[in-house]
């Protein structure tokens, strides 16, 4: 009889929910998933009771021609008393064991393991204790550059969050928590996610090698914002990757980016992280330019003098600073036919990581200043002069 | 027996014989046009009203229609660098388009099928057109306390919507209905959030002259012998609407009036950048949009009352745990707006506002049961009021029951923003406020017009839309558990199929609507001429004639019966061998 009730409760979890939570918060008797079982009975008490009464009387009391309503009272106190006193008592278990189940969600202990995780338009971004970030990506949905942040299993963990700009919520659906995630305060994502079940009845254990050769296991959950932000809201998705501790250890000490330190690949890294969900690199279109063949071209405003090819042959450095204040202050210079759409990213590239973006965008692009191009005869007269003086000096 | 006759208009008795119909046209075509946009008639506001209302319906539903076929398939780039996903039929076609696009067109269409939802149609609905129509009947008078004021309403609301809906085609709005901070002052073109405040504050100040109108005609021109434990439920729902109308309405006044001092003056109220607290915001936002959910939803429990009383003839059971119900919601109302920012807030204030939250439950839950208990022993009829009133009941249990694990806390934090919320409100609003509105308006649709309705072309209707409305919102429940955030523009596969059979359930809901504007139109146009009280209706609208006349009744009306003693009453224009009276039970009825 036990067993055959729970299996019926693991049958409803699993219609709802897909899974049972993998997560502290959602697991076990003081769970929401527990909770949400006796919402859930309760509510099938009494909507099968009422609509089996409604039926009942929709067939016995139909109204036939000639036969008069039957006289019943319209009123009766111990009736209607029990009535209200009973759904109350069900609704302060309801509440009392809610409230119990949300401070777990609040709160983590001292020794909690903390990482900084900033929400920005649109995307997720994690600094761990050892001041790396996300270095895998993978494709979920229709984004291809989705962060995977490694967390580790059986350890409380907790979330310092912060927006870089509007209101997001950091939502994972198998820990069945989420908190909203703030521009002007942190908040806190607690959780201790479930042991990675390696007996091979969790399909979703997986094994793979890192960058560095090591073997792990692990589970992924998918995130997403759940507090409307806009144009990308959608796409504002990454995967929280559960590995076991031990292997939590060696990964936090991977170096930035992977091993490489190669700007161009790191500069390919921070756009992953950061950019990708609104600059593309293959010349489609998307929110923000494409970076393909961008740098060392010259562009139109629409609220600042244009950077002119003349500009950019004389000094290339101006392409450069151009991106540099893209970043930081995006708004300076909106280019011609986009709105001024991107949030400021001041402060959350490192001086590596700035130049690594650059690197790359030069990397992408088939312009070479310096070299004067045709159709510019006097910037060619005038490289002819420098060089001419140049020689004279020697 | 109680006489019924005394109220009975007796045509010839008193020189009244040319007062014909409110609808019969007095002038000429343009006339006749100045007339209805100048008259201060109550019934003939209450039909501009809806007529008005309906058309925003078909907006907001349009727009909801686009959301779903949007939501077919996900959206997705293919190798080519092509869209892929049904998204592309809103977007010109051949045209190479961005993901951001494609959200950017469902963020907007979002938000004007949630705005012109909620503030233009569900808001007013029910109170400014059947209640309009019908408050004044119902009582006993001859209009409401402030005819021209009720004018100014309509025109009010009429401006209030045409500036809210052009200040969303004209600046593109993307913010949703509920306009967040920061993210509704800082996306680009700032100025449209004001504009949309501005909208609803003025849709408000339409609300808060019906409010006021309703209030003081339900005080002081109820017909003599009508005490208040005498006054039918509707009255009781809609007094209690317009106290939360009058109460609520200022707050998003002074919402609108912060958010220009912050653009104005640049002091920091709620933009973070300023040192103000977005929160905030949401906190004002909520204390003016949660007591009007129940602005939504109590008219409609006030026509379920009425409805199911009289196509069951049977007196409703605990009227006064009822009518009280209603002021106890409108009450309670003002003190929950926090249980929609669990996730954004203090333990403290989640505390208190799930505790709170629960409290509102326990009112709902005893007229659910009242309801249910009045079908015993009836004598329940199936008329096309009669289905909507059971859908009703199946509906708003369904929406009711599952609002408790989005006030249990540790469930919440799951649930908040998914689609389980989206479809527990959609459950309430439109399984509560839609369907009850359905009901009324075919329960008193041959008093409005004095044509009857075809009940084949009603009941197949009201099958399609309880079709297609569950097919459509109970599938999001699913996605809402499993972790489908509310307004994606896009998804992952996983929730491709739900999607699905969500979507082609709105295309069957859109075509039970279809079947309703057709009979309608076939009932204006070609409909039976009905009679006084078809239904054997015991409350005041059903003593004057069909439609009724310009002041209403003949006679000013003296209550010689409750509203609901059916089985004491034979009905005004009734034979009495049509309509069989219980046996008198000995020692006189129980109230």
């Amino acid at each position: 009889m036990t067993a055959t009730l729970a299996g019926i409760n693991d049958f409803v979890i699993k219609l709802f929910f897909g899974q049972k939570a993998d997560s502290l918060v959602g697991s076990g008797l003081g769970g929401s998933d527990a909770v949400f079982l006796f919402i859930w009975w309760v509510s099938v008490f009494f909507f099968v009771l009422l609509m089996g009464i409604m039926g009942y009387c929709m067939v016995k009391y139909r109204r036939r021609e000639g036969v008069p309503a039957e006289p019943s009272p319209s009123h009766n106190t111990p009736l209607e008393i029990a009535w209200s006193v009973i759904p109350s008592l069900l609704l302060a278990v309801m509440f009392f064991w809610g409230f119990n189940g949300y401070m777990k969600a609040q709160m983590a202990p001292s020794y909690a393991e903390q990482i900084d995780l900033i929400g920005q338009k649109w995307a997720w971004s994690m600094t761990y204790s050892t001041g790396i970030g996300a270095s895998e990506f993978t494709t979920l949905g229709g984004n291809n550059n989705v962060p995977i942040f490694v967390v580790p299993a059986e350890t409380p963990v907790r979330l310092r969050m912060n927006s870089a700009d509007v209101i997001h919520a950091f939502w994972v659906p198998d820990f069945r928590t989420k908190l909203d995630v703030m521009p002007n305060r942190y908040t806190p994502y607690v959780f201790t996610a479930n042991a990675l079940d390696r007996s091979g009845a969790d399909d979703r254990v997986q094994t793979t090698t890192d960058k560095k050769g090591n073997e792990y296991a692990y589970r992924d959950h998918i995130v997403y914002c759940a507090e409307y932000c806009g144009d990308s809201h959608s796409e504002m998705v990454a995967v929280l990757r559960v590995v076991e501790p031990s292997y939590y250890q060696t990964w936090l000490n991977t170096p930035p980016y992977g091993v490489t330190t190669e700007p161009v690949e790191v500069g390919a890294l921070v756009w992953q992280a950061k950019c990708a969900v609104c600059h593309t690199v293959d010349g489609g279109v998307s929110t923000g330019p494409t970076w393909k063949d961008a740098w060392g071209y010259s562009r139109e405003f629409t609220n600042a003098d244009s950077l002119t090819q003349e500009m950019i042959d004389r000094d290339p450095m101006e392409w450069d600073n151009y991106i540099r204040e893209s970043i930081i202050l995006p708004g300076a210079k909106v280019r011609a036919g986009f709105t001024n759409a991107m949030p400021s990213f001041d402060g959350q590239l490192s001086d590596v990581e700035m130049r690594g973006v650059i690197a790359y965008m030069r990397s992408l692009s088939d312009r070479d200043p310096g070299t004067p191009i045709p159709g510019y005869p006097e910037l060619e007269a005038e490289a002819a002069e420098l060089e001419a003086a140049e020689e004279g000096g020697e | 027996m109680t006489t019924v006759d005394r109220n009975l208009d007796q045509l010839g008795d008193h020189g009244h014989h040319d007062e014909g119909s409110y609808l019969n046209p007095k002038y000429g075509p343009i006339a006749t046009v100045w007339d209805w946009m100048t008259t201060v008639d109550h019934k003939k506001i209450g039909v501009m009203y809806l007529f008005a209302v309906l058309f925003m319906f078909f907006l907001g539903g349009v727009a909801a229609l686009g959301l779903r076929i949007e939501l077919l398939e996900p959206t997705r780039i293919d190798e080519t660098g092509n869209l892929t996903g049904a998204a592309l039929s809103f977007l010109a076609e051949g045209e190479t388009v961005s993901q951001a696009a494609v959200g950017q067109a469902y963020n907007r269409v979002m938000t004007m099928h949630g705005a012109i939802m909620v503030f233009m149609f569900i808001v007013p609905g029910i109170p400014a057109s059947l209640g309009n129509f019908f408050l004044p009947l119902m009582l006993g008078a001859k209009d409401v306390a402030f005819p021209r004021l009720n004018l100014a309403s309509w025109y009010i609301y009429v401006f209030g919507s045409l500036f809210g809906v052009f200040s969303i085609l004209m600046g593109g709005v993307d913010t949703g209905w509920t306009f967040y901070t920061p993210y509704s002052t800082t996306t680009t073109g700032q100025p449209q959030v004001i504009a949309m405040v501005l909208a609803a504050f003025i849709l408000g100040f339409s609300s808060i002259f019906t409010g006021l109108n309703f209030i003081v005609t339900t005080h002081k021109l109820r017909a003599p012998g009508m005490g208040w434990f005498d006054m039918p439920l509707f009255i009781w729902a809609v007094y209690s609407t317009s106290i939360i109308q009058v109460l609520a309405t200022p707050v998003i006044g002074v919402t609108l009036l912060l958010l220009i001092f912050e653009r104005v003056l640049q002091i920091g109220i709620f933009d973070p950048g300023l040192g103000g607290d977005p929160v905030l915001f949401q906190h004002f936002f909520w204390f003016y949009s949660h007591p009007v959910v129940y602005v939504m939803i109590l008219p409609a429990m006030g026509i379920i009352s009425d409805v199911l009383a009289v196509h069951c003839r049977k007196r409703i059971f605990g009227y006064r745990a009822i009518a009280f119900s209603s002021l106890a919601i409108a009450a309670i109302s003002f003190l929950v707006w926090g249980h929609h920012m669990f996730t954004s807030q203090g333990e403290l204030a989640a505390m208190v506002f799930s505790f709170l939250t629960f409290f509102v439950a326990i009112p709902t839950a005893v007229k659910v049961f009242n309801w249910i208990a009045s079908l015993y022993k009836g004598s329940i009829t199936f008329t096309t009021p009669m289905l909507y009133v059971f859908a009703f009941l199946f509906l708003f249990s369904i929406g009711g029951l599952t609002g408790l694990p989005l006030g249990t806390l540790s469930t919440d934090l799951h649930l908040h923003d998914s689609y389980f919320v989206v479809a527990h409100f959609h459950y309430v609003m439109f399984g509560g406020t839609v369907i009850a509105f359905l009901a009324g308006i075919h329960h008193w649709w041959p008093k409005m017009f004095g044509r009857m309705y075809s009940e084949k072309g009603g009941a197949l209707g009201c099958a399609l839309v309880f079709i297609g409305f569950n097919m459509t919102f109970f599938t999001q429940f699913f996605l809402g558990t499993q972790g489908m955030p509310r307004r994606y523009a896009s998804y992952v596969d996983e929730f491709t199929l739900l999607h699905q059979i969500s979507t082609y359930g709105s295309l069957i809901l859109a075509l039970g609507f279809v079947v309703h504007l057709v009979v309608f139109l076939h009932s204006l146009f070609l409909g039976e001429k009905a009679p006084q009280n078809p239904w054997g209706g015991l409350t005041l609208e059903w003593e004057t004639e069909t439609p009724p006349i310009e002041h209403n009744f003949h006679h000013e009306p003296v209550l010689t019966h409750g509203p609901y003693d059916f089985d004491e009453v034979v009905p005004p224009g009734w034979d009495p061998k049509d309509y069989p009276l219980p046996e008198p039970t000995p020692g006189g009825h129980k109230h």
